[in-house]
């Protein structure tokens, strides 16, 4: 009951003097705003980069190959035959399924309407790698060879639906001057960093027969599905040695889930650090914006404290009276803090295009600094007010 | 006996100074005395209604109140028996000046520990005593000193103590209006039996007391 009544005469007290309690906040309110945003920040981006990971599975390796230099060019393109990159399999163990790919970038047209989209050779294996689920029809398979089939993505689909009602089943497309008879169409899939393309944009045609329509169609993709908990280092140099001996000098760009997460967090690091830096140095500047607060109260207050003891406070009532005014204080300055903190996770997921939840933890966490930091520095204080002597404090103007 | 004081000096030490103001005193008080502490500023008159209120201890000698050696208490045991055993009134009325005047009367029961619901009761049926049931809901700046003064006295009055300690209560009031407060004080003390110490330099008021003692230069000088 007494702690009841406390809160409301503090309250009643900060709103009494409304100007200096604002002030006194502003050091908490943006040290716990910070601490909000860096919170929130970094469980969006953890979240963000696990959600990718979440349909794909963390035992992804992809590797870009590309022409080491520009100079090289002009010389006889050395390229891959499909089987032999399928081999890449048989260079580690730990290599449990791959899936070459290729790019085009023909023109795509349906009933003579032109469609914005890209092509992609694959193979049977590239719907069990990147998680490709069907919608209708089937997917490309191995029998498909050098067959003029396709599977249409799920954006793809919707455009032709546009042009025709029927059963896009059996329905034939055309790219660059051949023309594919479409077998499947994609669901909509989620996009991930392991692909340099988007499925719903793309038409997927057997990796052989794109290899066939240009001699400038190269594999210069692969993805690989690992055994789980494999040393991806001894994978990576495993792979490497194959693609050398193979392909002679061309450079080679792996991305792993461990350094997609690596990177993802590096970027939430810095910020973390830099809202982080902020925080600190706001809620010790603002701790002690209320521990002076504080003190000239008690000043200003030394005959109530006095009065209150004539009528028989003890020590300790006036202590939590005190506390309980400062902590407060600083909740105050913590609720507008997170409200500001939250705004801010919400702006920084805007930017960067993360997907914006409302989180638990960073409110609480935020609260409970604002609250941490008011008990810390309003301790010295309320100890100086509960230790003043009531006689002297009476006497006092 | 109420209170006893027997040989009970008071030692202030500032620094390499020290100051004695009260120099051996004995004193006592039966309850339902009216009595009247009377002695220039500097005479120990304010010190000995201190050590009397529980604000203070005796530096050396004893002080027994029902019987009981209250000499040597802790910050605590004086501010609970404080909250028990006495009322205080002061001369500038010292109302909380965010309170109202019922939140005022109730405040010793709060520290008390009282469940709200009961020192509101309480506090509502001592301020209709002191004819200030319409103003309860006023803050002190809205009351006149002699309202002030009569919320005090029923904050004095509403935890039922032992003793009124009454520090110049009329010093702020007109002589009309310090003139009803004593009535007022006299009728307590009259009809309830209340104890009432007051402490003044006004021979007029102290005139007014059953009794009274006169301290000079920390000592008692007549009784």
């Amino acid at each position: 009951m007494k702690l009841v009544t406390h809160i409301g005469e503090g309250l009643n007290n900060l709103l009494t003097s409304k100007l200096r309690s604002i002030l006194a906040l502003l050091g908490i309110l943006v040290g716990t705003a910070s601490v909000v945003a860096m919170v929130s920040g970094g469980e969006l981006a953890t979240n963000e980069a696990l959600k990718q990971f979440k349909t794909l599975g963390t035992d992804l390796l992809a590797v870009s190959i590309s022409d080491a230099s520009d100079e090289n060019h002009s010389e006889a393109q050395q390229s891959f035959s499909y089987d032999r990159a399928v081999r890449i399999i048989s260079s580690d163990k730990a290599i449990q399924e791959v899936a070459p790919y290729t790019q085009l970038y023909n023109n795509i047209q349906f009933e003579g309407h032109l469609i914005n989209g890209s092509v992609l050779g694959v193979s049977n294996s590239f719907a069990n790698v990147v998680h490709v689920e069907l919608d209708k029809g089937r997917f490309i398979s191995q029998f498909d060879g050098y067959g003029l089939f396709c599977v249409v993505g799920q954006h793809i689909y919707q455009e032709i639906k546009k042009y025709s009602f029927r059963d896009p089943i059996g329905a034939q497309i055309q790219i660059g001057g051949n023309i594919f008879t479409i077998v499947g169409v994609a669901k909509s899939w989620p996009e991930n960093s392991f692909v340099y393309a988007n499925v719903d944009y793309s038409i997927l045609i057997p990796i052989m027969t794109s290899m066939a329509l240009s001699k400038f169609v190269m594999i210069n993709n692969i993805i690989m599905r690992l055994a789980p908990d494999s040393d991806i280092d001894q994978v990576k140099n495993h792979a490497t040695n194959y693609l050398n001996n193979n392909l002679g000098s061309k450079s080679l760009y792996f991305r792993s889930a461990k350094e997609l997460i690596a990177r993802m967090s590096k970027q939430s690091e810095i910020l973390t650090i830099f809202l982080g830096l902020i925080g600190g140095i706001s809620l010790l500047v603002g701790g002690i914006g209320v521990m002076n607060i504080m003190l000239v109260s008690i000043i200003e207050r030394r005959r109530e404290i006095g009065i209150r003891m004539a009528v028989g406070a003890k020590r300790s009532d006036i202590r939590s009276l005190f506390l309980v005014e400062a902590v407060m204080l600083a909740l105050v300055g913590g609720t507008l803090g997170v409200i500001i903190g939250v705004f801010i996770a919400f702006i920084i997921a805007l930017f960067s295009h993360w997907e914006f939840q409302w989180l638990f933890l960073p409110p609480f966490i935020g609260f409970t600094v604002s609250a941490a930091t008011g008990i810390f520095f309003g301790f010295y204080p309320a100890y100086k007010a509960a230790q003043l002597d009531p006689i002297e404090a009476l006497r006092s103007e | 006996m109420l209170i006893q004081i027997e040989n009970a000096t008071k030692t202030y030490f500032s620094g390499a100074n020290e100051f004695t103001a009260l120099k051996g005193i004995n004193f006592q008080l039966q309850q339902g005395e009216m009595i009247a502490i009377v002695g220039a500023s500097g005479s120990g008159k304010s010190t000995l209604m201190n050590l009397i209120g529980f604000l203070d201890r005796v530096t050396t000698g004893k002080y027994l109140f029902s019987g009981k050696d209250v000499s040597r208490l802790s910050d605590e045991e004086l501010a609970s028996i404080r909250n028990q055993m006495i009322g205080f009134v002061f001369q500038s009325f010292f109302l909380l000046p965010r309170l109202s005047a019922l939140q005022n009367v109730m405040l010793p029961l709060f520290y008390r520990g009282d469940p709200l619901p009961l020192a509101k009761e309480k506090a509502q049926h001592m301020l209709k005593k002191v004819a200030m049931e319409q103003f309860m809901q006023h803050r002190p700046n809205q009351l006149s000193g002699g309202q002030q003064q009569r919320v005090a006295i029923a904050r004095a009055l509403v935890g039922e103590p032992e003793v009124i300690l009454a520090d110049e209560p009329t010093g702020s009031l007109d002589s009309k209006t310090g003139q009803e407060i004593m009535s007022f004080l006299i009728e307590l003390n009259r009809n309830e039996k209340r104890t009432i110490i007051i402490v003044t330099h006004d021979l007029n008021i102290s005139e007014m007391c059953q009794r009274k003692i006169i301290l000079r230069d920390g000592n008692i000088v007549t009784e």
